[in-house]
């Protein structure tokens, strides 16, 4: 046999070896969609007391952004010392809810109501307790004024939630 | 084809509004009306279908939160100041046995106020409901501290021997196709993963046994 048409016979074969052999499986990441959002919020569970000991339990310092908001909270609040218990900064999502969990005792539920009429966020909020709603409150949200909602009497103190827009950057 | 009258009369009949010379006179018409008489039939079965399949009572998401909705609606929709006629047509409105019903309901079960105004630039609480009637609420604006105070008084205390463990959570993932949202702290770290249970109530699940 020529050696033309003996190469040309191993080319064939192996084309057509490797045209029945499966393709390796190559790994296709999935398409990585991040949910459309409306903004950003910061919340924190805060404990209010007159004791000087104060909280024993984690020492959380806010964002240099929200840093004056212990201070802010002694001009509404009839307490010397206001320590954060949790913080947890969240994402609005447009279309889904979001949540904003300081600690597992008191959280919030925030549903996105479309951005408001001269800046800042609608919201429709929900202040849980374990499995109980405490309140539930339709607000409009703006950057620099943040909303304080009272939470229940705990040891000798109380516990404030602290929900506040963050700046658009 | 039939005119809206018509539609109104079947209706009608099918829900035993009709006075005893309505259903005469509209017997008598089913009798001469073929047409009539079995579109009267078909409406009769799909109305036995449904009666058998659906139960005659279902659980309203949000029911409490839809009354208080309701309630506000109501309130933006009341002119001022109110008139002989606008208040005639408050009456009108109140006929309706659903928003009597949903607003007895709030009554009952909550209490709503809503705050008509505020300075621009701050924060506004534009309704609250509280469903504990023991629990009261109100919203202001403390210039002092440049913030919007949601004020509840009332609330059950906790316990004292209740360790609260705080969180430090820096962003989350939600799936929409299972409804959980997973928290993640400042390491990356799965802390908790909040889901809803059957009555939509969440249910968090924390990652540390102690929290």
């Amino acid at each position: 046999m020529k050696p033309a048409l003996i190469l040309a016979c191993l080319t064939s074969v192996l084309a057509l070896a490797s045209a029945q052999q499966p393709a390796a499986p190559t790994a296709q990441p999935l398409p990585a969609v991040k949910p459309a959002t409306d903004g950003k919020v910061w919340g924190a569970l805060v404990y209010a007391t007159n004791d000087a000991k104060g909280f024993d339990g984690a020492n959380e310092q806010a964002p240099a952004d929200f840093a004056d908001i212990p201070k802010r909270l002694g001009k509404v609040f009839p307490y010397q010392r206001f320590e954060i218990i949790g913080q947890h900064l969240q994402d609005v999502f447009r279309e889904y809810e979001s949540w904003v969990v300081p600690t597992k005792d008191l959280f919030l539920k925030v549903d996105s109501k479309g951005p408001a009429e001269g800046g800042g966020m609608n919201l429709h909020l929900q202040f849980w307790r374990d499995q109980q709603v405490l309140v539930k409150t339709d607000a409009v949200l703006k950057e620099g004024s943040p909303l304080f909602i009272s939470g229940p009497k705990w040891r000798e103190g109380q516990l404030l939630f602290v929900l506040v827009l963050q700046k658009s950057r | 084809m039939k005119t809206p009258s018509e539609d109104h009369d079947l209706i009608r009949w099918l829900d035993g509004e009709m006075t005893d010379v309505e259903r005469a006179s509209f017997t008598a018409r089913m009798d001469t009306d073929p047409m009539l008489k079995s579109e009267v039939e078909m409406m009769q079965r799909m109305s036995a279908d449904l009666r058998t399949h659906l139960p005659a009572e279902m659980p309203v998401p949000y029911a409490d939160f839809f009354n208080s909705q309701i309630q506000i609606r109501i309130a933006q929709e009341e002119p001022y100041p109110r008139s002989e006629t606008s208040r005639a047509s408050w009456q009108q409105w109140f006929r309706l046995p659903t928003l009597l019903t949903a607003t007895a309901a709030v009554v009952i079960g909550g209490i709503m106020i809503m705050q008509k105004e505020a300075p621009t630039g701050n924060s506004l609480v534009h309704s609250i409901y509280v469903p504990n009637p023991a629990v009261h609420a109100r919203a202001f604006h403390s210039q002092e501290a440049q913030a919007t105070v949601l004020m509840l008084e009332g609330v059950e205390a906790m316990p004292a021997d209740r360790k609260i463990v705080g969180y430090h959570i820096k962003r989350s993932e939600t799936d929409q196709e299972v409804a959980t949202t997973t928290l993640y702290g400042e390491r990356g770290e799965v802390v908790a993963i909040v889901a809803k249970d059957a009555r939509n109530q969440p249910r968090l699940l924390s990652a540390n046994p102690r929290g």
